[in-house]
């Protein structure tokens, strides 16, 4: 299998503070990964050093084979690497509308807009009855819809999730879960970060744990979920 | 009574410019949360700008052009050597280079030009409405200010590359995740703010006689009705400029000119005691 996403050794940390301690990872072309751990493992850290919004003081991340460890992270974006920040970061002042055609700036997203547009739609019926409300105005759930919306807009190749689910009912929780699935399965690579262990690892095909900053358990999700550690640890089983 | 009437008259009219010169400062600030101190020095760049065009041959109203189009780009160029690497450091390191900016331009201005007067001589029309004598230059000067500002928000609100510019302003991070270039979208932004202000100082200076140094005096008016309209609302500081400018035509028949400067900053101190979001609201 090929790695689309491929992280070697990377460390990186905020000011004095190293949080990633050489963590190196893989994700593969069309599959589902994900990356669990506890709350400050650094997973959003990992996240954000792929996209270059923290730099990577040592390692590398390759996509599609191309060094991209140095790029900015509109750079990144412009490729298809795509990442819906933790807490949807939406432009609150902007209506739903123009969140989504701010989503498909980059060159390769424009072309395929309409298209895309009516994809997110189609997802997310309530985006497009509320097209012109401000994003800021927005309940927690259709924000959420909003940020991955935006997302796909982006037309990535690999779609880089932080928290689907944080703060949502587990019914609306599913349902994006349940989109989430739809776009794997039209060939869309995705990589998560989820506090919902137990979905995250039932949906995925591929996971892995991070603890203090280093992967610590990595393998098939159904493996993983398997794991004593894990189960003890995340699962509460 | 006529007298006020017109003196007022007067005044919305001037303020309508005090409102473009506002809106440049107040989207710099709202976009990237930098407090232009080198817009009044632009602002008297403006006037002479205008001045080297107009003595180059061109009418006035022609040269507002080539006016806007340096003013562009030299906004860009002081965004690119002064402002692009302190733009997310502590905000004094901005207001310092700013600043600096200010002193070479006026520095540069004196040299050049020293601080004497100079004015645009040319055909201006009067009309008398009902006993209310205004000049060509002061409806031109008003109805430019406001196409500017309708252009501006075309640009902001009906245009890729405006939206860009409101996306970068709401969460400069989420616009890079999504691919937009926000160094060269705030380079732009500069860019643009320092055309409106140097507009405003052009069409300044087709009503009035200028020197480099005159930029301070807009400065002052432009940080009032920034503030008076919230600052970062573009659309209030046009309100805060008409503002401004009413209160300097009602009180003008009155008062000695100097006290409208007392006037206007015990207005600036009471708003930004009672009503520091604006009497529009901050932001947009
Ligand atoms: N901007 C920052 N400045 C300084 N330290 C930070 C910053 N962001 C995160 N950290 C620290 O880095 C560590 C990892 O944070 P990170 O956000 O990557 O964790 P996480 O795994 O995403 O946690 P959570 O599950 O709570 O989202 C934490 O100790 C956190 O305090
Ligand atoms: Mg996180």
């Amino acid at each position: 299998m090929s790695a689309v996403l491929e992280l070697t050794g990377v460390e990186t940390g905020y000011g004095e503070v190293q949080v990633l301690w050489g963590v190196s990872m893989q994700v593969e072309q069309g599959k589902m990964t994900t990356l669990v751990g506890a709350n400050g493992a650094g997973k959003t850290t990992t996240m954000r050093a792929i996209m270059g919004v923290v730099h990577p003081w040592k390692g590398t991340v390759r996509f599609q084979g191309q060094d991209v460890t140095n790029l900015s992270a509109h750079d990144k974006a412009q490729l298809g690497l795509v990442l819906v920040p933790e807490g949807r970061q939406l432009f609150s002042d902007m209506t739903i509308e123009e969140n989504l055609a701010m989503g498909a700036y980059s060159k390769r997203a424009r072309q395929s807009l309409d298209a895309n547009l009516k994809k997110v739609y189609q997802f997310f019926p309530r985006l497009e009855e509320r097209k012109k409300q401000k994003a800021g105005t927005l309940s927690g759930g259709e924000q959420q819809m909003l940020a991955v919306g935006r997302g796909l807009m982006a037309d990535p190749l690999v779609l880089m999730i932080d928290e689907l689910s944080l703060g949502l009912a587990p019914v609306l929780a599913q349902g994006l879960f349940a989109t989430l699935k739809q776009l794997k399965d039209a060939g869309m690579t995705i990589f998560l970060v989820e506090q919902n262990v137990y979905l995250a690892l039932a949906l995925s095909d591929y996971a892995y744990v991070l603890a203090e900053g280093r992967v610590k358990i990595e393998g098939p999700s159904h493996e993983v979920a398997h794991n004593d550690e894990v189960r003890e640890a995340y699962l509460g089983i | 009574m006529v007298e006020i009437l017109s003196s007022v008259m007067d005044g919305l009219l001037i303020g309508l410019v005090y409102g473009l010169a506002a809106i440049g400062l107040t989207l710099i600030f709202g976009v990237m949360d930098v407090v232009n101190l080198a817009h009044g020095a632009i602002i008297a760049l403006g006037m002479f700008f205008l001045y080297l065009f107009f003595g180059a041959g061109l009418h006035p109203y022609l040269a507002l052009l080539p006016v806007a189009v340096l003013g562009f780009i030299f906004g860009v160029i002081v965004y690119q050597i002064a402002v692009r690497k302190i733009i997310s450091g502590p905000p004094l390191m901005s207001l310092l280079a700013t600043f600096a900016v200010s002193m070479i331009i006026i520095g540069v201005g004196t040299a050049l030009w020293s601080t004497s007067p100079y004015n645009i001589n040319f055909k201006v029309t009067t009309y008398n409405f009902f006993g209310y004598t205004v000049t060509s230059a002061r409806l031109v000067s008003a109805v430019a200010a406001v196409l500017v500002t309708f252009g501006l928000y075309y640009f902001l609100y009906r245009t890729v590359l405006g939206k860009a510019v409101r996306a970068v302003a709401n969460n400069r991070e989420a616009a890079e995740l999504m691919g937009i270039p926000s160094q060269q979208i705030l380079a732009i932004t500069f860019g643009i703010g320092t055309m409106l202000a140097m507009l405003s100082g052009a069409l300044i200076a087709t009503l009035f006689p200028f020197t480099i140094l005159s930029g301070g005096v807009y400065e002052l008016k432009s940080f009032v009705a920034s503030v008076l309209g919230g600052l970062g609302n573009p659309t209030g500081a046009l309100f805060g400029g008409i503002i401004l400018g009413l209160i300097e035509g009602s009180v003008a028949p009155f008062i000695q000119v100097s006290w409208t400067n007392v006037i206007e900053f015990v207005i600036f101190v009471g708003i930004l005691l009672f009503f520091p979001t604006g009497l529009f609201g901050g932001r947009k």
